[in-house]
């Protein structure tokens, strides 16, 4: 309680204690209601050296953090190519963080990710869907949407950038965070064809889902009216191999 | 060498008797957790197919990750889905607490936990608004953030209120919400759930023993020193929160910013048009036909953008200006919600970016909050029991509304 007191006279415009210890009897704390004089003043040497110590740890623990936040937010230079393991264990993985938001350049392309399965029917014959534009079910649920949902924006985008990122240009699976994402998108596949209905569609009936396809259609955006530059504007493919649809997948484990 | 020991003596008297920014810290608090409690809640119908143990990015994938980073989530703890539910209803309730300021060391601890559970299990549906809250999450931990606008500060008065008249208070709550706390975390710690990175676990039991010194050093009767001591301690890490909250806050606008500057289409005055153009971001077609019409506007915007960010870190050091960038970068981020979409990331950043807001704008802000709920508490209460409210005590009520 004195303490409080003393804090507000450093700060006149704190109309209130703080109380943010649960545990903390606050102001019904019995004992004499001696008023000290201000914050470290009041105390004796043993106290102000326990107060110092905390200081100089608080200062450097405030100096280390944003001078690492620093080195991993900046581009690779001098510093973190002799210290780049130092930083990445202090930031990750609670601290980790990206802020070139449509930096350097904003991405000028439209994405779509595209899906078809192959499903046998009830008597046993195989048949394979047409494409599912996944993306634009995306887009078409975001439109006149004043928030979008995270399963909307952001699910399959970033699991197509995610596989991207851990795939050679073969499209072959780079460690196991490849295998990880090619697990990942199937799984969104599967459930988005769920959604969608792919296999009464297809068979008309019954069926299960044997396997799936993937492939990304990347179009540019068109460049503004008043501008004079010309881009192309036929997509291009890029085709997954089929992946094979586990059989619990494929009878509705996904949800 | 006189001027700088002055100097120096001086600073430390500062961070050291106060927790500085009672209202700025309030305001993020409110803001972030307001956010998070908006988004939870806008996710409910999503939830299980984002965070849930058989959602697309299933229990074990997330597991086979978390395998080789360690992050915190308590949603690995069992792949139950009691457990998950559980999980999603205590981040809600501790957003709302957190929110309204009870007991808000510890919602904020349980806040911090709700959001890295929910995020660090599903790392590949965030965006920069999760990037955010995530971060922030951790650093309010280290605020006072509840001096005024809360539950706590109104509690603190009326307490203060007895004491004056001689009453004793006794807080059972506080020590009860403690001994639960601190059951499930000596369960969850000798579990071995609590394997992988160290730095939350730490954390979690660092604050609840901390809670219980608190406490004992305020029970203490023989000297009022120890109590001392820990306030000032807890104003200096909070003074070093509030320095890193801002500190992050202008690195966000400093990189975005000088990574734009590089890029050729920030520089010849198109940039602003492609995002407003992508199928994942163009909620509204026509608005943004209608905001990119003028290659001129999309320029002065595009050029803007990228002024704003790179120069906002160092205007704060003239008042006046840094007010006027931070008008812009609100409003450019509330813009940004609906043009592109991104309703939870620009609260998010809304939020952060009111670290900064000058103390009278709080004040007055606050003022009218407290006129239109007292207002809005008269109409409803003017039917019922008309007694009721003229024995609150007015002081009590407004506390920490700039009265």
């Amino acid at each position: 309680m004195d303490a409080y007191d003393q804090g507000e006279r450093g700060h006149p415009r704190a109309p209130g204690p703080s109380a943010p210890d649960p545990s903390a009897p606050g102001p019904s704390a019995p004992g004499p209601h001696v008023a000290p004089r201000t914050g470290i003043a009041a105390l004796s040497l043993r106290y102000q050296v326990g107060v110092a110590l905390a200081l100089a740890v608080v200062a450097a623990a405030v100096c280390v953090h944003l001078g690492m936040t620093f080195l991993h937010v900046a581009p690779p230079n001098t510093v973190t190519k002799e210290h780049g393991q130092a930083v990445d264990d202090w930031i990750y993985p609670e601290f980790e963080q990206n802020w070139k938001l449509f930096a350097p350049n904003p991405l000028q392309q439209d994405i779509s990710i595209q899906a078809r399965a192959e499903v046998r029917d009830g008597e046993g014959a195989t048949v394979t869907t047409g494409w599912y534009d996944l993306s634009a079910e995306d887009g078409r649920a975001i439109d006149g949407n004043l928030l979008p949902s995270h399963t909307q924006q952001n699910e399959l985008r970033r699991a197509w950038d995610f596989l991207v990122a851990t795939h050679d240009s073969e499209n072959r699976p780079v460690g196991l965070r490849g295998s990880l994402s090619e697990s990942y998108l199937r799984r969104i596949v599967v459930l988005r064809l769920g959604r969608d209905d792919a296999v009464r569609a297809a068979t008309g009936g019954g069926g299960a889902v044997e396997r799936v396809q993937v492939r990304s259609r990347t179009s540019n955006v068109p460049p503004p009216g008043w501008s004079r530059e010309k881009v192309s504007t036929t997509p291009s493919y890029r085709e997954l191999p089929w992946w094979p649809v586990p059989r619990a997948e494929a009878e509705g484990g996904v949800r | 060498m006189n001027r700088f020991s002055l100097a120096l003596s001086r600073g430390i008297a500062r961070v050291t008797e106060a927790a500085l920014g009672p209202y700025q810290t309030a305001v993020i608090r409110i803001g972030l957790s307001a956010t998070w409690l908006l988004f939870l809640l806008r996710e409910l119908p999503h939830r299980h197919e984002l965070y849930g143990p058989d959602g697309p990015w299933s229990w074990n994938l997330a597991e086979q990750l978390i395998g080789t980073n360690g992050a915190f989530t308590a949603l690995m703890w069992s792949d139950g889905r009691v457990w998950f539910e559980l999980v999603y209803a205590v981040a809600i309730l501790a957003g709302a607490l957190l929110l309204l300021g009870w007991r808000t060391r510890t919602m904020s601890v349980l806040f911090m936990a709700g959001v890295l559970s929910l995020q660090n299990r599903s790392v590949f549906v965030g965006d920069g608004g999760d990037n955010v809250l995530h971060l922030m999450s951790v650093y309010l931990v280290f605020t006072r953030c509840a001096q005024v606008w809360s539950l706590d500060a109104r509690r603190a008065s009326r307490a203060r209120a007895a004491h004056a008249r001689g009453e004793r208070v006794t807080d059972r709550t506080g020590p009860a919400l403690w001994c639960v706390l601190g059951f499930v975390l000596a369960a969850v710690t000798l579990a071995g759930r609590m394997e992988g990175e160290k730095l939350i676990p730490a954390l979690l039991w660092t604050v609840w023993v901390a809670q219980a010194l608190w406490w004992l050093a305020g029970r203490r009767a023989k000297s009022a020193e120890p109590r001392i001591m820990l306030d000032v301690v807890a104003n200096v890490v909070h003074n070093g929160a509030l320095l890193v909250i801002m500190a992050e806050a202008c690195l966000i606008y400093a990189t975005a910013g000088w990574y734009k500057v590089q890029g050729s289409r920030w520089q010849d005055g198109t940039a602003v048009y492609y995002p407003l153009h992508l199928e994942y971001f163009s909620p509204w077609p026509a608005l943004a036909d209608l905001l990119s019409a003028s290659g001129t506007l999309v320029m002065l915007v595009t050029y803007g953008t990228v002024l704003v960010q790179v120069a906002f870190p160092f205007t704060l050091f003239n008042r006046r200006v840094k007010n006027v960038l931070l008008a812009v970068m609100i409003t450019e981020h509330a813009v940004i919600a609906v043009v592109l979409g991104l309703p939870f990331f620009s609260l998010a950043m809304i939020a952060a970016d009111a670290v900064f807001l000058p103390t009278a704008f709080l004040r007055r802000l606050g003022g009218r909050a407290a006129r239109a709920r007292d207002r809005l508490l008269r109409r409803h209460r003017r039917t019922p029991v008309t007694g009721q409210h003229a024995e609150e005590d007015p002081e009590a009520t407004h506390v920490g509304f700039g009265t």
